[in-house]
This record gives C-alpha cells, sequence and structure tokens, in this order.
C-alpha cells in the first residue's frame, strides 16, 4: 500500500490505478491522512535538500573550459586562425578536437594550467601584436580599416547605451519561480529583476566585475572629466559574457566593452597606438582596441570624439593608475 | 590532422539553453557526490564539457536534467573514482555545513505550514535524516524529490529496474519519517 502511495504522490500511477487508488481514497480517511502526509514529506525534502547555486565564478569557469577546447582547435588549424585574425566572427567549439577520452587532459589539469597558459598566450599574443603594429603596418595604410564585426557590434551598443543605460551592477539580482535570487544569471528562464541597492562608484563595479570573473580594471577618466555612469553586464548570444562600462561626460561619452575572445586580434590599419592600446577611426567613430593578459579577453572602447582626445583621455587614465 | 566537424553556432546555444537552466541542479548533485566544493566545481565542469561533446546523442524533448546527471553519475563512478582523486570525505557534517552556507534558502525564513513535527522542522533535520538513512534510499529520494526526476530516469541512472527504485522511494519516505521522529525525540530530550 505504502508504495502506491508514494507512486501516488510521484505521479507514477497509471490512469487505472490512479483511478481505484482515488475510489479506496475517498472512502478512508486513514489513507488520505497518509497520502497527505508523504505529500508533505515529499514537499520539505524538495524544498530542504533542493538545488544549491552554483557559484558565479564556477559558472563562468565553465563557459571559458568549453572555450579552451576550441583554442586548441585553433592551433591546430591555422586557416581558421589566419581568418580570425582578420576579424571574421568564427564559430569556436570543441567537437572539431574529437580526442578520445584517454588522451584527453581532465578539466582539473585545464583549469588549473589555463591561467599560466592564458597569461602566455596572451602575452605573446599582445608581443605579436606589438611588433605587427609596430613593423608591419605601412603609415599610407594607417586608416583604412576593413570591416570589422567586433567594431560594428560595439558601435550599435554604443548608440543603445549612450542613450539609455541601466547600469545592473553591482549586483544584479533576479528572481525566478522558485523565489531564488541570484546575482548572475544567464540563461535562467523565466526570471524577474528585483530591486536592489545597486551603487556605481568605481571601487563596487570593479569588485562586481571580478566577482564575474571579468576585466575589472576601469578607466578613471575623471583627470579628463567622466563620471563613470556604471556598469553592465550581459550575454553574447553565444552565451559568452560581455561588460558594458560607460563614462560620460559634457563633451562625450566613452563605452567600454570587454568580453572573452581567444581568437580576436588587433585589426591592420591603427591611426595611433599608445601602450598596449590600438586606436583607429571606423566608420565615423573612435575606437581604442586592448587585449588582457588573463583569460584572453578583447576590450574595445568606442567614442564620438575625435581619435586624438580618445588617445588623449585614455593616456591620462593609464597614466593616473600607473601613478597609484 | 584534425577532424573537422563543424557545428552551426546555433547548435552552441541549443545546447546551453537545454543545459544552463540545470546547472545549479547538477553542481548540487556534484556537491552530494564530492562533498567538497572544489571537487564538484571540477566534476561539474567535466560532465558540462563531456555533455558538450555529446550533445547530438541527447534526444531532444526527453529530460535533459536526467541526461545530465547520468553523464554526471557515469563521470564520477568511472573517473573520478578512479584514482585521479582522493576519496570524497565522508563527514556528513562537512557537506552540512556546505549546504547550508550556500543554500538559496538560507537566508529566507524556513517555515513550512505543513511541516510533518508541530512546526519545528528546519533544514538541518532534513539533512540529518538524509544522513541516516541507507544510501541506496537517499539516493533515489534525492533523483525523484529533489532533482524532480520521474521513476524511469531515476532506474535508468542508476542502472536498477523501475521497480526497484519504486521501492526505494516508498522505503526510503518510510525511513525518513522514523529518522525525523528520532532527531526530533533527541532534540526535545536535550532541548537543543
Amino acid at each position: 500500500m505504502s508504495e502506491y502511495l508514494a507512486a501516488h504522490v510521484d505521479g507514477e500511477l497509471t490512469p487505472r490505478e490512479r483511478r481505484s487508488a482515488d475510489e479506496h481514497l475517498a472512502k478512508c480517511a486513514s489513507c488520505r491522512a497518509r497520502l497527505a502526509e508523504e505529500r508533505s514529506l515529499k514537499a520539505l525534502i524538495r524544498r530542504e535538500a533542493g538545488i544549491v547555486r552554483t557559484p558565479p565564478d564556477v559558472r563562468m569557469r565553465i563557459r571559458a573550459a568549453l572555450g579552451d577546447l576550441a583554442e586548441t582547435t585553433l592551433r591546430r588549424e591555422p586557416n581558421r586562425a589566419a581568418s580570425a585574425s582578420r576579424g571574421d566572427t568564427v564559430i569556436r567549439d570543441g567537437f572539431a578536437l574529437q580526442r578520445t577520452s584517454a588522451a584527453y587532459p581532465s578539466v582539473a589539469q585545464l583549469s588549473r594550467n589555463r591561467l599560466l597558459a592564458a597569461v602566455g598566450g596572451a602575452v605573446m599574443l599582445v608581443i605579436a601584436i606589438g611588433i605587427f603594429v609596430g613593423r608591419g603596418v605601412p603609415r599610407s595604410g594607417a586608416g583604412s580599416v576593413q570591416v570589422v564585426p567586433a567594431f560594428d557590434m560595439a558601435i550599435g551598443k554604443y548608440l543603445s547605451l549612450e542613450r539609455n543605460f541601466t547600469p545592473n551592477v553591482p549586483p544584479e539580482a533576479y528572481s525566478n519561480t522558485d523565489g531564488a535570487v541570484y546575482a548572475w544569471v544567464q540563461n535562467r528562464e523565466p526570471v524577474e529583476r528585483v530591486a536592489t541597492s545597486a551603487t556605481d562608484t568605481f571601487d563596487d563595479v570593479a569588485r562586481a566585475y571580478r566577482e564575474m570573473s571579468m576585466p575589472d580594471d576601469l578607466l578613471d577618466l575623471s583627470p579628463a572629466g567622466y563620471r563613470l555612469a556604471g556598469g553592465r553586464a550581459e550575454s553574447l548570444p553565444d552565451g559568452r559574457p560581455i561588460t558594458y562600462t560607460l563614462y560620460t561626460s559634457e563633451s562625450g561619452a566613452i563605452l567600454s566593452i570587454s568580453y572573452p575572445d581567444a581568437a580576436m586580434a588587433a585589426p591592420v590599419g591603427a591611426v595611433n597606438w599608445f601602450g598596449m592600446r590600438s586606436f583607429y577611426e571606423y566608420k565615423g567613430y573612435s575606437i581604442c582596441m586592448s587585449f588582457y593578459p588573463t583569460g584572453h579577453f578583447v576590450s574595445i572602447l568606442v567614442s564620438q570624439m575625435p581619435v586624438s582626445q580618445l588617445l588623449n583621455d585614455v593616456a591620462a587614465a593609464d597614466a593616473t593608475v600607473a601613478s597609484k | 590532422m584534425a577532424v573537422k566537424r563543424v557545428i552551426p553556432a546555433d547548435q552552441r546555444l541549443k545546447f546551453e539553453r537545454a543545459a544552463l537552466p540545470h546547472l545549479d541542479a547538477v553542481y548540487t548533485a556534484a556537491l552530494r557526490l564530492t562533498r567538497n566544493p572544489d571537487d564538484a566545481a571540477d566534476l561539474l565542469q567535466e560532465t558540462i564539457l563531456r555533455a558538450y561533446r555529446f550533445f547530438h546523442q541527447f534526444t531532444e524533448g526527453t529530460n535533459c536534467r536526467a541526461w545530465l546527471l547520468a553523464i554526471l553519475y557515469n563521470n564520477f563512478r568511472n573517473a573520478w573514482r578512479r584514482g585521479a582523486r582522493e576519496q570524497p570525505a565522508t563527514s556528513n557534517e562537512e557537506f552540512d555545513r556546505e549546504v547550508e552556507a550556500q543554500s538559496l534558502l538560507s537566508d529566507q525564513t524556513r517555515t513550512n505550514p505543513e511541516d510533518l513535527i508541530g512546526g519545528r522542522m528546519v533544514g538541518s533535520q532534513i539533512e540529518a535524516a538524509l544522513s541516516a538513512i541507507p544510501m541506496e534510499f537517499r539516493e533515489a529520494l534525492l533523483l525523484v524529490d529533489a532533482q524532480e526526476l520521474n521513476y524511469q530516469e531515476a532506474a535508468d541512472l542508476l542502472g536498477v529496474p523501475l521497480g526497484t527504485i519504486k521501492s526505494r522511494v516508498s522505503r526510503g519516505r518510510a525511513l525518513m519519517r522514523e529518522a525525523l521522529r528520532d532527531l526530533d525525540r533527541t532534540r526535545v530530550k536535550t532541548g537543543s
């Protein structure tokens, strides 16, 4: 009998069993009480031994690990890597590896080695870009930038966010149907944004980015008269995390965008460069591109001000950081 | 030469849409298996990557959570326990503390109107009772009640006949009731 009660509560009775069980329950108070008890216990276990939230850094790490598989693919396939360096969108995935499970490195190894590899890889990349930009670009070619989808995306975002910017860090809080509150949510539906006491100070936004494992070195543009309007975290259509940081001043706005992209390299045609930053004039906008050493992050700054002014403002911000 | 098998962009999106809503559920199961947050994170990652690589084997319309949990259990059984890592800690208290610390509900009032024992039930008692019952019953209850799998999915995952799950769930709940009564008696006696 108790098996029937359990199966009844779990919705595992056949329609016929269910009918006869219900007929019996209608006339047996004792079984009804036991059924209610069974249901209560199930609800309690569900509620109290239920789901634990995945820490945000683990969530991010998993996304990065999906990217790790792709990096190996790119290294093995120079043609695809070359096309990536031209700024094309490359769909990267782990399927191209087709390794046997014996040869497959454990994720624990991957995650432990990843940081070192990422630092090394990105340093090499930056050096390569330095050499490339410094020696390889004839001045006559400067300013003639081919189509760069990442820049187009950045300008599109600049146009929408410059007018209508709603910061969502720190911390973005969402609630889903079970009432749980999440600080960082991706692909969790349905979700409802809940009010938070988010502040938009420099340190708070940097800390929020850090907690999301996103680059946290915000630009201190206050010497150039900018204030930090706030930070916003979203996902790209393919699920990669992306942050938008908006700085505003009376003379205009600068939008800073960061997202992981191991395949991206600085396009040819920079009009100037400063440290590890390359500056472009692109479709009437000024763009500054740089790479973060860890995690293969790309940083793109977009502004409508002249590129010389953007360079000056960014150089002042970098100097502020350096002097600290 | 690497074998190329290019997957369309929407495939990854499809995978993420199907799998990521269950990330917390899979993480919870990983935490229960490994009893250690670091190992749970590694096991979770290994599971998600494997699932991604074999996503073409997932049958659309079936329960993605059950599929992911099956991969998780297999990973844990096959690779995790075979020397690559230390055996998970045996202490349930460690896990209880972890759950307590991380529980989504930990900062919410735990009021259960339908409490079995006079409105005094708390999450730690449920955890303690779960720890007190034999593993096969605990596993069945966690899969069916906490992870919301149906009997067939739980049976497939554990590699046991459907009837076995049916009896384990029923017997498991009976054992839980006994364990909760025992705990409550102890609590009343000791006044804790």
